[in-house]
C-alpha cells in the first residue's frame, strides 16, 4: 500500500460537518426518518440533544441539505448571540427585511405579523446551549406564534436544564436523543466512511478485533472515533515513509499504533 | 510528520504501566499461596513432630515394662522361698509394677514415662538380695503370712503379663480388678488356671500354699509337678524336701536334696540339707 492511501485514508477523517459524508446507519436512519416526520407536523419546537460528538450537527445538516429543496429552511451553526443581531438576521433570510439600525423583539414580531410567507420557514439552530435564556424565552414566543418552526440541538446536559423550566417544556413538542455508535454500527460507520473515499484496503484492515479496541478508546463517539482514526493514518503515513511498516504489519489494523493514536490525540493518558 | 519515536516511547511506558497492576495481583496472589503453603505445612510438620515422641515414648516405655515385667516373672521362678527383706523389695516391686501400668494409662506424658524408666534399679536391687542367702526359715511362716496377699497380687499380675501379647494398655482391666480372697479360694483359683495353661510359677504357688495350711501331700505333689515342668526352681525342690521331711520321709529329703544340690549347686538347698541333716528343720 503506498502512503498516498493512507493520506487519503487519514482525510476521511479529518474532524468537518459535511452532509456529504453523512453515514447511513439502521439506527440513525430511523431517528432521522422521524425527524424529518416531525418537521411535517405542526410542531412548534424540535429538540435535537445528546451528548458531544454524537452526530448533532451533522444530523442538521443533513437536514438542511434534505429539506432546502422542498421548503424554506435556514441553518445557524454558529450562535449568532447578539439579540439584535439574531432578530436582524432571521428578518433578512426569512422575510428578506433589511434592517440597518437595531432591531428589537417588538419590531422583529410586527415584521413576522406583516409577513405573507405561505408555508412555515424551518430554523435550525445548533449549539442552543449557548443561547441566552433570555434569548431562548423569546424563540420560545417567537415559536408560539407558528409563524417560525425552530429545530434546536443541544448538548444533554443543558437540555436538562431546559427542559427543566415548565412553560419551555410545554412548547418543546418533539424531543429526538442522539447516543454513541455500538461496536457494530461503530465498524460499519468507519468502513463505509473509507469506503466512500475508495478506500477499499483501509477498510477491510479494520477487523471486528480492531473496532473492538477503538470501541473501548473511544466509546463509540464519532467525534473521538474520527479524531483517532485520524491520528492512526498519520501514523501509518509516518511509518510508510520510514520504510517501517513491515514492523507493524498491513494486513489489519495494529493494536500497538491504535494504541499510539489514542495517546497521540489524548485519549489514553500516557 | 508525526515524530513516531516519541510515540513509540510513550506508548512502551504506557504499556508497562498497564501491566504493573497485574503483575502485582500476580506477585501478590503467589506470595499469599506460598505463605499460605508453608503454614499449612509447617502446622502439619507440628503435628507429626508433638505426636511422634509421645508414640516413641510410649512404646518405649511398653517395651521397658515388658521386659521388666518378665525379668521379674523369670527372677520370680527362680528365686528361692523369700526372705523378710526379699519380700519388703517384692513388696514394693509389686507396688510399683501397677504404678507403671496405671501412668501409661492415665496419659503418655514424657514425665511419667520417666517415672516408670526408674523402676530398673529396684530389679538390680533384687538381684543383689536374691544372691546373698539368708537365715529365713524361722521368720518365714510370720512373714509369708504378712505378704500372702501382696504374693498373691504378684502372681496373678505375672500370670497376665505373660499370656498376653498385646499391648499393656490392655492388661489394666485385669490388673483393676485384682482382688483378696482368702487362701482355699485362690488355690482354687489358681488350680483352675494352673490345669489351662501348666505354669510353674502357678503349681509352686500352689505347691508354696499346701505347705502353708499344712497340706504337706497336696504340697509335695505341686512341687513334683513344678519340677517335672520346670526342674530348675530352686523353690519347688525346697518346698518338695520339706513337705517329705514333714511327712516324715526324712532320708527321702536328704537324698533328693543331694541329688538335686550336685546337679544345681544351689546354696539355699545346701543350707536346707544342713538344716534337715542336723535336726534344726523338723
Amino acid at each position: 500500500m503506498s502512503s498516498s492511501i493512507y493520506i487519503n485514508s487519514k482525510n476521511v477523517f479529518l474532524d468537518t460537518v459535511n452532509s456529504k459524508d453523512y453515514i447511513q446507519l439502521d439506527r440513525v436512519s430511523t431517528i432521522y426518518q422521524a425527524l424529518k416526520d416531525s418537521i411535517k407536523k405542526p410542531l412548534k419546537m424540535i429538540l435535537l440533544y445528546g451528548k458531544p460528538g454524537t452526530g448533532k450537527s451533522m444530523f442538521l445538516t443533513k437536514l438542511y441539505h434534505d429539506l432546502s429543496s422542498s421548503q424554506i429552511v435556514h441553518i445557524y451553526q454558529t450562535p449568532i448571540l447578539d439579540e439584535s443581531e439574531f432578530y436582524k438576521i432571521l428578518a433578512q433570510d426569512i422575510f428578506s427585511t433589511k434592517y440597518s439600525g437595531e432591531l428589537n423583539f417588538t419590531q422583529f414580531m410586527k415584521i413576522v405579523a406583516n409577513s405573507d410567507i405561505s408555508s412555515i420557514p424551518v430554523v435550525l439552530l445548533d449549539e442552543a446551549q449557548l443561547y441566552s435564556d433570555a434569548l431562548m424565552e423569546k424563540i420560545r414566543l417567537i415559536s408560539d406564534t407558528r409563524t417560525i418552526k425552530f429545530v434546536i440541538t443541544l448538548h444533554k446536559t443543558e437540555k436538562e436544564d431546559l427542559i427543566a423550566k415548565e412553560h419551555f417544556q410545554t412548547r418543546i413538542w418533539e424531543t429526538i436523543e442522539l447516543e454513541n455508535a455500538s461496536n457494530a454500527e461503530l465498524k460499519i460507520y468507519i468502513q463505509k466512511k473509507l469506503m466512500k473515499a475508495n478506500c477499499f484496503d483501509s477498510a477491510n484492515m479494520f477487523t471486528t478485533k480492531s473496532v473492538n479496541k477503538i470501541f473501548k478508546l473511544t466509546n463509540g463517539n464519532y467525534r473521538d472515533t474520527n479524531k483517532l482514526l485520524y491520528a492512526l493514518f498519520d501514523i501509518y503515513s509516518a511509518y510508510d515513509t520510514n520504510h517501517q511498516l513491515s514492523s507493524v504489519g498491513t494486513t489489519h489494523v495494529s493494536n500497538k499504533l491504535i494504541e499510539m493514536s489514542a495517546i497521540h490525540t489524548g485519549l489514553i493518558n500516557a | 510528520m508525526l515524530n513516531t519515536r516519541d510515540l513509540e516511547e510513550r506508548w512502551l511506558k504506557y504499556k508497562i504501566k498497564s501491566y504493573i497492576p497485574y503483575a502485582t495481583i500476580a506477585l501478590s496472589s503467589i506470595v499469599i499461596i506460598i505463605v499460605v503453603s508453608i503454614f499449612l505445612n509447617s502446622n502439619k510438620v507440628e503435628k507429626k513432630t508433638t505426636l511422634s515422641p509421645e508414640i516413641k515414648v510410649e512404646k518405649e516405655v511398653q517395651q521397658v515394662k515388658i521386659k521388666t515385667i518378665l525379668t521379674k516373672a523369670t527372677e520370680a521362678i527362680e528365686k528361692t522361698p523369700p526372705t523378710k527383706e526379699a519380700i519388703q523389695i517384692q513388696k514394693t516391686t509389686v507396688e510399683e509394677v501397677p504404678k507403671t501400668i496405671a501412668i501409661v494409662s492415665q496419659g503418655n506424658s514424657i514425665k511419667r514415662q520417666e517415672a516408670s524408666l526408674k523402676l530398673s534399679p529396684s530389679l538390680d536391687f533384687m538381684k543383689k538380695m536374691q544372691h546373698s542367702s539368708l537365715p529365713y526359715y524361722q521368720e518365714e511362716s510370720a512373714i509369708e503370712q504378712e505378704s500372702r496377699s501382696q504374693i498373691v497380687e504378684e502372681v496373678e499380675e505375672l500370670e497376665i503379663e505373660e499370656n498376653t501379647d498385646t499391648t499393656v494398655v490392655e492388661e489394666e482391666p485385669k490388673k483393676i480388678t485384682i482382688q483378696r480372697r482368702d487362701s482355699a479360694d485362690d488355690i482354687r483359683g489358681i488350680i483352675k488356671r494352673f490345669k489351662k495353661n501348666n505354669n510353674p510359677a502357678l503349681s509352686l504357688f500352689i505347691a508354696k500354699k499346701y505347705y502353708e495350711l499344712g497340706e504337706y501331700h497336696k504340697a509335695y505333689n505341686y512341687a513334683l509337678i513344678t519340677n517335672e515342668i520346670n526342674s530348675d526352681i530352686d523353690a519347688s525342690w525346697i518346698v518338695s524336701t520339706k513337705s517329705l521331711v514333714k511327712l516324715n520321709q526324712k532320708d527321702m529329703a536328704i537324698q533328693t536334696l543331694k541329688q538335686y544340690i550336685e546337679d544345681s549347686h544351689s546354696s539355699s538347698a545346701k543350707i536346707l540339707l544342713d538344716e534337715i541333716i542336723s535336726g534344726k528343720f523338723r
